[in-house]
This record gives C-alpha cells, structure tokens and sequence, in this order.
C-alpha cells in the first residue's frame, strides 16, 4: 500500500537518508526500528511532506500507486487526515492547548468537508469513546491541560483516525509514557488495525515494542535501511551485523560479583514527605500531597538496589529526601548510622553519597571546563588545589576518558560521553552510595549497555553501593541485587531481583511486569 | 473562572491601595507642609494656615489619607488652589481629550502591527520581512515628540491637510475632533506599532514551531488553515501582555504628545500643576494615570485567561 | 566566528556616539555657551556642519555635549536597574514560591504601574526638575525589568540537574545562585541592558523635551527639541539633527542588542 523506493533525503546539502526503500502492506503492522539520529522520523515526514524548509527529495514513495513525492501540495492536504493519519512522540504538546479536544478531533471531520458541525462532533464523541475517552468521563468540552500525558495520546489517535485512514504512522507514540500506559495505547492501536484494517507504520527505538506489535521489520542506521524482514525471521536471524548488536545491547547484562557487606550503608525509616497541594478555595486550607508515605528501605556496602516505579509514584522525591536536599515530615534517613537533615548536612557526611541524573545535557553547567565540573563536590572535602587535578584526571580515566579532556567544555561531549564525565564527578570523591536516577534512561542502547558496564566496573572497583532508580523493568534487572517497587509513595513489594521478577507477589508488581514490552525468550535463543 | 476573577480583583484592589499610599506619601508627607510648600518661602503664616483649612490639609497624615481615599472613591478629588475650582470637573474636561486620544493611537496601532506581523512572519527570510523588520526597527527608535513635530511640519505646515494643534472640543463636531486627533495619535501609535508587530511576527513564528501545528497539518490542514486555526490565537498570547504595556506607554506618551499640539488633555494640567506648585491637581492626576494603568493590567489578566483555557484555573 | 551584519552596523552607530561623548570632555568645534545673536538659525554650512540655533549656538557643538547628557543618564539609569533588579530576581527565583519571592514580585508589579513619566512628574512636583530626576525616575522603572528578567532566566536554570548537582556538592544556594545561575543569565542581561540603555536615552529625551530632565544649560537632545518646536518652520535643520541623532542612537543600540541576542542565543549557538 505504501512503499518507498530508493528514496533520498537531503536537507540543506546536508544526507539525512540515503537509498530507503521498505513497504508497508496493507492491513500490517509495519516497524521501523533504529537508534536516535537514525532518520527513521524524517522517513515518516518525507512520506507525510511535512519536511522542514530546505529538503530535497529524490526516489519515490508510493501510496496505493499514486507518487506521493510528485503529488502537489493540495493533494497532499487532501490526503493527510484523510487516507494517512500521524500521531507524534510528545503527547503534552502535540495539541493545541486553547482549543477543546472535541474541536480539535472534529476539525478533521471539517476540514476534510466529511461533515457538517453537528454530525462531526457526533462522530469526535463516538471516536474519543473508541479510543478510551467516553464522554460521560471526558467531556468534549475538555482542554488538554486537563488531560493525562496517556489520555492526551488517546486525544492524537482519535483526531487521527477520525476518518479511518488506511494506514496510521505512528513515530515514537509511547516513549513518553509510562509502562503500564504504554501498553494500554499499544493495545488500542493493535485494535484499531484488527477492527478496521488499517495499517500501522510504527515508528521507535525499541526492539521489545516493535516484537510485541510488528508484522515486518525495517532496521535504520544513518539514513539507510540496514535490514528487512519478517519480525520473527528478523529476531531469529537476523544476519546484519548492526542489527545483530542492537539485539545484543538490548539484553546486554553487565558481568557482576556480588560482594554485599554485612553494614547497611543507608538506611531510610519510614521516610514521610508532603506537598502543599493547590488550594481548593480561594484562602481555602491548603491541603497536603503525600508524595511519599512510610517509606523504608536498607542498602547495605557494595549492594545495588533498584527503585521501580512509574512517574508521580515518589521516586524523585524519596531521592531529593535521601540526598538531603528536602525536609522530611516524618522518619529518618541515616548514612553510615548519621542521620540526614535536609539543611545543615555536614560535608563530610554529604561527601559519601554523590548522584547521577538522567539528562546528559542538563546535568552540566555549559559554562565550566569539565576539569571544574567533575571537581564540583571537592566542595565538601578539604582536598588541596593540586591534588584535585590530580584527582579529577584519575577520575576520567576511570570512566575511560583521557586526562586531557579536563580542559575541554561539556558541548564537545555526545550525550554517552557526558554520563560517563557525570559518573566521573560522582565518584571522584569516592562516595559510598551513588543514587543514579534515570541515568542511563535517555541513552541509546548501545551507549546504554556501554555505561551499564562501567557502573559494574566502578562498583566494584570502589566498593560502591547503588540505588539505582529507574522505570525501565529491563536495565533493573540488569543491574541490581535487590529491588523495590514504589506505587503512590508506598514501596509495595521488595525482594531480590530475580525473585521480583520471576514470581511477583503484589498486584502492581505484577501488572508492571506483564505490561513491559518483551522480545520472546525462544526468538533470542 | 469566577474565583480567578476573584483574586484577580483581590490584586487589583491591593495594587491601588499601595499605590495610593505611595502617592500620598511622596506627594503630602515628603514636603512636610504641603501648604506652605505651595506658597513657597515667603508666604505669611496666616496665608497658609488658610489655604491649609480651605484645601482640608489639617490633621494628622493618617487622617488625611483616609480623608483623601474616600473622597476619591466618591469622585472627589479635592480643589484646585489656582484654579479655584474641584479637580474632578478640571480632570473631566482633560480626560475628554487624553483618553480618547490613547485609545486612538490604541486601536490604531493594533490595527497596524497585527496584519504587519502576521505578513512578516509568514514571508518569513522574505523580502516583505526584510522591509518589514527594517521599517519596525526605525520605527522604535524615532522619539514619538520628534515624529510628531516632522508630521506637523510635513502635513500641517506644508501640505495644510491638518491644523498644526489646539482642540476646540468635541461639542464642535466628532469629526472635527478626530481630525485634530489625528496626527498626535499617528505619532504616538507608530512607534508603538512597531514594537507590537514584531512581538506578533516572533511570536507566531515561536507557534509555527509548535508540535500542534504539525499534528494540524498531518490532519490534513493547508499552512494557511493551521495558521489561522491554530496558530493565531496562541500567538496572541505574549502580544496581550505587551498590549497591557502598551496602554501606560500610550497614556504617558499622550502626556508629552499633547505639548506639541497644543492639546488641553490631562498633560497639560499636570504640568501647569507643577509649574504653579498645585500639588492636589498633580496628585490627583497621578492617582489617575496610576488606576488607570493598573486597571488595564487587570483587564489584560481576564482577557489572558478568556483566551487561554490554562489560566482560568490557575491560582 | 562570523559576526552578524547588524552587530557590527550597530556597534559601529553606537560607538560614534559614544565617541562624540567622550571627544565632547575635551573639545568641541564651539563653546555650547557661545551665543552669538547676529549668526542665529544659520543652514547648515562650512563653519558650522550642523548650522547654529536661535542663540547662534553651533548645532553639531550642543548634540556632542547632549550626547553626553543622554549616555550618563541612561547608563546610570540601567547601573541602577541592574543593580538593584538581578540581586531581587536572583533572590526571588532563588526562594520560589516563598515569601520572599511574592513580595518582590508584587512589589514590581507596583513599579510597574508608574511609567517612568509618573515617577518623574512625582519627584519634579516636590523636588523640582533636575537631570538626577530623569536618571532617578528611569533608573526605578528598570529595576522591576531587570528584576523579572532576571527571575525568569534563573527560574528555568534552578530545574536543570546542574543546580542540583551543585545542592549535592553542598553548596547553597547563594553560591549557586553566582557561580551558577548569574554566569548562564549574562548573556541574557547584556542583551536586556542594551534594550534599556536605549529606552533611556529615548525617555531622558523625552523627560528633557517636556521639562522634568536636564536643567539649562546643560544641553540635551530633548531640551533642543523643545526649543526648535516653535522654530520648526522657520528652520527644519534646528529640529531634525537632535532628532536624528536620537534616532541613530537608538537605532545603533537596538541592532547591536539584536544581534548580541542572536550572538548569544543558546538555541542558535548549542552544537549536539
């Protein structure tokens, strides 16, 4: 039904795809898997002719034998919305925040002239119930701010399937969304394509989504399309180098001794932490968000813990708690036996546990070489100056940089590069707890399984204990020891990890685990 | 909605009152006296303790402000030591110029810069944007009083199409009004213009680049469409605040303008009421510019949030 | 790293001015104060570049020493805004959501509605009219821009991880707040400081025009303006070089502000 052939994308004299060609039948489910940078999304806009302003297009894309790339802009509109639906990654932005989601899933109906206002908005209510937003519960007259991140992506498939397109791209739907959301909007895709024999083109970076929903496989790297095949055929034996690594760092278990001493080196007591929530009223009582409710939990020398939960289940507060930087209402944290106040933390306590965030591009002060950068938390410990040096250019070396990038600034640095400079500033002042949160999260897999085995490295190098937070199921796995599962600021269920996992005992832990996207065990060998 | 209207007017009220207090102070407390410093050094003792009675100055600064604020909420203003007559009638009569003249200029300066700014960024790397940007950059640079003094010299003194200033009133005709109008509102409405059509050509470029913009057009919507449908209203947003801005902009700007054309607005009594140390004239007008500054950023806040569903909610 | 058209263009209108400011300590082509009755409202000629006004005063004399009025006042105008307005963003984005922070907020919002005239009319009806009224009533409209700016740059640095790297390394949030905050907002408040440089030399001309600035005899843009107004007709070149030479300068500021932005654009700048 579509296909590209040889096609070719330039932007600004600059490749950006070079030969693609795939096909998307009907009624299938086609991905199109490849890592950040791969071009898979250009592909999908060069389809749509929704490019940027400077892109040349050579080749052809053919939609039900018409050349899409020939096809005028008229046709074009005619033809989006109405023959080909597109959902995008960011559902917190992809609607337009002035207008009622009713509006925006019947202007589709309108501006195609497939109906009148009343008989559109009929169908906006019957197409917003399909996707999971009954109108007793979400009323057309909703704004999106008023929605969840998963109820807003519901939103962007109904506006997209308003017409029944013959075939839906969707780049990235669900990478913004939690894991158990994720799995509800894969489902309701699935069943769009069975009940109304759409086709889905599928659009991610990850392997386990594309196995769980595809019918064909394409692999992306740097503009080209590597590989094609059968999903199945494609896991089983798939004979492309790349794709064969990309299976690889998917799974990837870095090599760990266990060497857990008997000493608990943190250990949190039925930690209490309450927001302010808005208020009700005007000069009503302002009442209180119990982010995290009786929290505790133990991490004893050279043990990785893993902390799993979905976003707003407390796992970034209970981290700012336990680094000290927020007051608690109730409970402890002690480290090493000392307790933790938020406040007046000495810095000889604070100096043994160091943190490691998500985003390789936030975590740096832009201005700073990084010799200054990895040095921040000499801060706490009287270290002389030229021992510092000393100290910092060990430390790079450690997370196999050279000394000698000591003088460069953070923006010389790919994203992998910066984790590996933010472990480095973690640990140059060998800290006993490393709280990585999220941090090899917004890594590609192949970086992520690269930082994974440094962290393995590093821990037992240093003798370091980690509570590793994230809400990737998978890389937990991976990693840890012992893992706990937090849900509304409780932890439900903890245990060690291969236990978790293999026989989950609270529902939620349960329902975490069957929602994760998996690649069968038998296709992988 | 209603309980952000509700804090919004709460803010309202909070803002006049301090602002208020402000006035009061700088102007009757700073000077000590204030009688005695309108008379100015040589003034007999007797002089003043009658001019003190007659324009209700005794009593204690906290009384007097009292005093002050309820007579301003029932529209009196207090009298006018050189005119001689209550300042609201004198603040009336110039309001009937200075108002109609900032929302003049208001309104005509919208209607300018909107259309401009949509043009410029929709050609955007364009020639039309290039003239565009140029002509907005000359334009905020030019001091509004020179522009106006080049607009008399050019279409009064030389092509006589307008008088070169003075009001006779509007009982003399509406158009006749306008038309005197018309100039001072030019020179103050260009420069204004200027800034507000590149606050609209950088907004709506700031949407076109907006996820929901692409997922309007992968519904289906031509560029045009998406623009009008989605991109116009959200770009409106910053060019509310500055509108707000530029309403006190306008009002201070028809202070100054109304000296080149001989205007009887409000500009004018205030600067008489400095030169003849009318203290009660200056404060009461003030007063006025102030409430009338504050008002509009509380108009703006409604018209914020009639605009974005966002806001109507928020604290 | 090659330097935008209108960078240039601006900096180099700017620093005419600035030229013609700092030449006009030691020397002009004639004394300000020279009237000289019998040459008055002479064109433009060989002796006098700009012509003479209804004294006889040499123009191009009186715009170089006006162009001093002009840059002392604004620049005092933006030293105090800055001075007073970032330490109060800092603070208040530093404290978000407390006290502290409403009251500077609201606070500013009640700067705000006294346009820079009102203040000036406020402080020339009880002191009288002066050049320090026109930097005071100015320099007191700045501190809330800069005070908002500044809360606005910071507020969105205070969420990065850095700043929470640095709380983890101990440090407070004063010392965040200057090593790390101050240091991104520079650019941001360059570009700010320019904007209001050349907003003050627009309302110290206008202060001037209608009174409430600089005091005769210290020549001014503005005061010039005002005594060609009724001359206008008689002898255009007396009203049009003051008013051109506020337009350049304002202009030359705005492009070389345009340009810093587009120079200092993190946006435009950031390489992946």
């Amino acid at each position: 039904m579509l296909s590209a052939e040889g096609l070719s994308l330039d932007i600004h004299g600059q490749s950006i795809l070079r030969d693609v060609s795939f096909e998307v039948a009907p009624g299938e489910v086609f991905g199109l898997v490849g890592e950040s940078g791969s071009g898979k999304s250009m592909t999908a806009l060069c389809a749509m002719g929704l490019l940027p302003r400077g892109a040349v297009r050579r080749g052809a894309v053919r939609f039900g034998g018409e050349d899409l790339l020939g096809a005028g802009e008229r046709r074009m509109c005619d033809l989006r919305g109405r023959q080909m639906g597109m959902i995008f990654q960011e559902p917190m932005t992809a609607l337009n925040p002035v207008r009622t989601i009713g509006d925006q899933v019947a202007e589709t109906l309108l501006v195609h002239g497939a109906a009148g206002r009343f008989e559109a908005r009929d169908v906006a209510r019957e197409r917003l119930a399909r996707v999971g937003l009954p109108e007793e519960r979400f009323g057309l007259d909703r704004y999106p701010h008023e929605l969840s991140g998963g109820q807003r992506q519901r939103v962007c498939i109904a506006l997209a399937v308003a017409l029944r397109p013959r075939l839906l791209i969707a780049d990235e739907p669900t990478t913004a969304l939690d894991v158990t959301t994720q799995a509800q909007i894969l489902d309701l895709l699935r069943g769009l394509v069975d009940e109304e024999g759409m086709a889905l083109w599928l659009i991610t970076h990850d392997l386990a989504v594309v196995a769980d929903m595809a019918d064909h496989v394409a692999v992306m790297r740097h503009g080209r399309v590597v590989e094609a095949a059968a999903t199945e055929r494609l896991f089983r034996a798939g004979r492309h180098e790349y794709t064969q690594r990309l299976l690889r760092d998917s799974r990837h278990v870095p090599k760990r001794v266990a060497a857990v001493g008997p000493a608990p080196v943190l250990e949190v007591r039925g930690a209490v932490r309450d927001y302010p929530a808005k208020r009700l009223r005007l000069l009503g009582p302002r009442s209180m968000f119990r982010a995290v409710d009786g929290v505790s939990l133990d991490i004893r020398a050279g043990e990785s813990v893993g902390l799993v939960g979905e976003s707003g289940c407390g796992k970034s507060t209970l981290t700012r708690a336990i680094l000290g930087l927020d007051p608690l209402q109730g409970g402890e944290v002690r480290l090493d036996g000392q307790p933790v106040h938020a406040g007046y933390l000495p810095g000889a306590l604070r100096a043994r546990m160091q943190v490691v965030f998500q985003d390789p591009y936030g975590s740096f002060n832009p201005r700073h070489r990084v010799g200054r950068l990895v040095a921040e938390p000499f801060h706490l410990v009287p270290v002389a100056v030229s021992g510092r040096r000393q100290r910092v250019a060990g430390a790079l070396q450690a997370v196999g940089l050279e000394p000698a990038d000591m003088d460069k600034f953070i923006h010389e640095f790919s994203g992998g590069q910066r984790q590996r400079i933010a472990i480095a500033r973690a640990i140059v002042i060998r800290p006993k707890l490393v709280i990585l949160d999220e941090a090899v999260s917004a890594l590609d897999v192949s970086i992520r399984a690269q930082i994974l085995d440094l962290l393995a490295d590093m821990q037992q190098r240093f003798g370091l204990s980690y509570l590793f937070i994230s809400h990737d199921l998978g890389v937990v796995r991976a990693i840890t020891d012992r893992v706990l599962v937090m849900q509304a600021g409780r932890i439900v269920e903890q245990g060690e990890t291969g236990r978790v996992f293999e026989a989950p005992q609270h529902g939620y832990t349960r329902q975490l685990i069957a929602a994760a996207p998996r690649i069968p065990q038998d296709w992988v060998g | 909605m209603v309980r952000f209207v509700l804090s919004r007017l709460l803010s309202l009220a909070l803002s006049l009152a301090v602002a208020s207090l402000v006035i009061f102070a700088v102007i009757e407390v700073i000077p000590g006296d204030t009688a005695s410093f309108m008379l100015g050094l040589n003034a007999a003792p007797e002089t003043v303790a009658a001019l003190r009675a007659e324009l209700g100055l005794e009593g204690g600064n906290v009384a007097r402000y009292f005093a002050w604020v309820s007579g301003l909420v029932v529209g009196d203003f207090g009298t006018s030591y050189t005119y001689r007559v209550p300042v609201s009638e004198l603040v009336t009569a110039r309001l009937w110029v200075s108002l109609p003249l900032t929302l003049y200029a208001l309104v005509l300066s919208t209607a300018i810069a909107i259309p401009v700014g949509v043009i410029a960024a929709s050609r955007r790397g364009g020639v039309a944007d290039f003239g565009i940007m140029g002509a907005t950059q000359l334009g905020i640079a030019v001091p509004n009083f020179w522009f106006a003094m080049l607009l008399v010299l050019v279409f009064a003194i030389n092509l006589r199409w307008f008088g070169a200033g003075g009001f006779a009133g509007w009982e003399y005709g509406v158009w006749g009004g306008i038309k005197a109008l018309t100039l001072p509102a030019v020179a103050l409405a260009l420069p204004q213009a200027s800034i507000l059509a590149r606050v609209m050509r950088s907004s709506l470029l700031e949407v076109l680049g907006q996820d929901y913009m692409r997922t309007a057009r992968a519904k289906g919507l031509s560029q045009g469409q998406a623009v009008r449908a989605h991109g116009l209203r959200n770009a409106l947003i910053p060019v509310m605040t500055i509108l707000g801005l530029q309403f006190s902009f306008l009002l201070a700007g028809a202070i100054i303008i109304e000296n080149v054309f001989f205007l009887p607005g409000l500009g004018r009594l205030i600067f008489q009421g400095i030169t003849q140390r009318d203290l009660i004239v200056v404060e009461s007008v003030v007063m006025l510019l102030v409430f009338a500054v504050i008002t509009v950023t509380f108009v703006v806040d409604l018209a914020y949030a009639a605009i974005d569903p966002r806001l109507r909610r928020a604290k | 790293m090659r330097l935008p058209g209108q960078l240039v263009f601006g900096a180099v209108l700017s620093a005419v001015f600035l030229l013609a400011a700092l030449v006009s300590l030691v020397w002009t082509p004639y004394g300000v104060e020279d009237l000289v009755i019998s040459n008055k409202m002479k064109p433009p000629s060989g002796a006098h570049w700009l012509g003479t006004d209804h004294f006889g005063r040499d123009i191009l004399s009186m715009l170089m020493v006006g162009a001093r009025t002009s840059i002392a006042v604004a620049i005092v105008a933006v030293g105090i805004g800055m001075a007073l307005g970032v330490p109060l963003g800092l603070a208040a984005a530093a404290n978000r959501g407390s006290l502290l922070d409403e009251v500077i907020m609201r606070g500013n919002d009640l700067v705000f509605a006294f346009p820079s005239l009102v203040i000036a009319i406020l402080i020339t009806a009880v002191f009288g009219p002066s050049a320090l009224n026109a930097i005071l009533a100015i320099g007191i409209f700045n501190i809330p821009v800069f005070a908002r700016v500044t809360r606005g740059g910071a507020l969105s640095l205070w969420t990065l991880d850095y700043v929470l790297a640095a709380r983890v390394a101990g440090k407070g949030r004063l010392r965040i707040s200057v090593e790390h905050i101050l240091t991104n907002i520079a650019n941001l408040l360059i570009v700010q400081g320019t904007i209001q440089f050349s907003l003050g030399i627009l309302a110290e001309a206008g202060l001037s025009y209608v009174g409430l600035g600089a005091q005769p005899p210290v020549p001014s843009w503005g005061r010039m303006l005002a005594e060609s107004q009724t001359l206008i007709s008689l002898a255009p070149h007396v009203a049009v070089f003051p008013g051109l030479a506020i337009v350049l300068t304002v202009l030359g500021l705005n492009l070389m502000g345009d340009g810093l932005r587009d120079l200092l654009d993190p946006r435009l700048r950031r390489a992946r």
